[in-house]
């Protein structure tokens, strides 16, 4: 069965964006910082195998909120596959390209996972992530932890209930020392353990 | 000239104890998990230390640093330590006013800023490195530019609500350096060098 795995880039202190982020700046002050790692996605090492990974992916998920700041990605996220959006309210006009809406989280999950096949489902945002932990439907977290503390921002788990949610470590990657600063990196990816 | 170095385990959404933390129950609700890479304890601080892995390397820097610098809070929901953290070195624990009871052991208290106490656990600490320990203490040490490194072992767990070791910050973008980064066991040891302006 597909598995459903959020990909994100975090700052070791825990946020998604900057502070202040709105529809004129979606990364808030300074979060455009956490992405300069993708300046290798198309390079060997850790962070091109990563690219590689998610762009491999054979179904999104995103909240909506990701979903309008990221220009609905015109529609393709990558490779035409099918992306679900969590929302409360669905749009009246249609959705573009191969978007489509769920009002369910775990409808949602399921109907990636179909879609997926023997793929993976690709998780972004933090609410979606936040929707599908809650839920219990998420299996694994892909975390592109930058050595940064942006000190205020969105932060990536956050409204969490009380529930202790054991993980595993799958795998750590981390950029070689002799990458400039700014690009370096640690993907850790974690499986979520089920009681 | 010994660093001032953060130890902290975090659990990977962030947190350093569990909900409902307090003099009884220091790591709140489910925050033993956090301290799950020590070895099982007991009186003497050398019982904690991990059976094998790199989780030794990091028990033992620990062990080998010269002074701790900690706040009053976390001082007081670990018991004070009994007044010794480990081998008898000084314990600086920073408070705005100090207590009618005189500090226990090693410990004593300091009124006059975290400068004076980073001066003074330095002092103290004969070139060796200095333990940082508590989420309010490491923030204050951030904000002031006086924090070299920290040394996180980030656990595979997610404990949904607690106290974070990250909050109330500045919204000024601090960069780090990865220096080291050691897999378990059950936890991983990541090393950052705090960046300072210039």
């Amino acid at each position: 069965m597909a598995i459903i795995r959020l990909y994100m880039t975090i700052s070791l202190d825990g946020y998604v964006t900057g502070p202040r982020d709105d529809a004129d700046n979606p990364m808030g002050i300074d979060g455009f910082r956490l992405f300069n790692w993708l300046d290798r996605r198309h390079d060997p090492g850790p962070s091109g195998q990563v690219f590689d990974e998610a762009m491999s992916t054979r179904a999104i998920v995103a909240g909506r909120r990701t979903y309008e700041l990221a220009g609905h990605w015109q529609g393709d996220h990558h490779d035409g596959v099918p992306i679900f959006i969590l929302t409360h309210d669905v749009p009246d006009d249609p959705p573009p390209g191969s978007v489509r809406y769920v009002t369910d989280v775990r409808e949602c999950a399921a109907q990636a996972r179909a879609v997926a096949g023997d793929g993976d489902v690709m998780v972004h945002g933090a609410g979606a992530a936040q929707a599908l932990l809650r839920a219990g439907e998420l299996d694994e977290l892909e975390l592109h932890v930058v050595p940064v503390l942006l000190g205020q921002g969105r932060r990536l788990f956050d409204n969490l209930p009380a529930e202790h949610v054991e993980l595993e470590l799958v795998r750590r990657l981390s950029t070689p020392d002799t990458e400039d600063l700014a690009r370096r990196v640690t993907h850790l990816r974690y499986r979520v353990v089920r009681p | 000239m010994g660093k001032v170095v953060l130890y902290m385990s975090m659990s990977v959404d962030g947190f350093i104890a569990g909900p409902d933390d307090g003099k009884d129950h220091g790591l709140g609700v489910n925050g033993e998990r956090l301290h799950d890479w020590l070895g099982a304890g007991g009186v003497d601080p050398g019982s904690y230390r991990p059976a094998d892995g790199p989780s030794v390397t990091v028990f033992d820097e620990v062990m080998d640093t010269g002074a701790v610098i900690t706040g009053r809070r976390t001082f007081e929901f670990a018991g004070g330590w009994a007044g010794d953290h480990h081998d008898g070195v000084p314990i600086f624990v920073l408070t705005h006013a100090e207590p009618d009871e005189p500090a226990p052991g090693h410990a004593r208290y300091v009124t006059d800023g975290i400068e004076s106490c980073v001066a003074q656990a330095r002092a103290a600490a004969g070139g060796r490195d200095i333990l940082l320990h508590g989420a309010a203490i490491a923030q204050e040490c951030l904000r002031a530019g006086l924090l070299d490194e920290m040394e996180l072992q980030l656990m595979p767990v997610l404990l949904g609500q607690g106290r974070r070791l990250f909050e109330d910050m500045p919204p000024d973008h601090i960069e780090l350096e990865l220096l080291r980064a050691l897999d378990g066991p059950g936890a991983q040891h990541l090393r950052y060098r705090v960046r300072t302006a210039g």
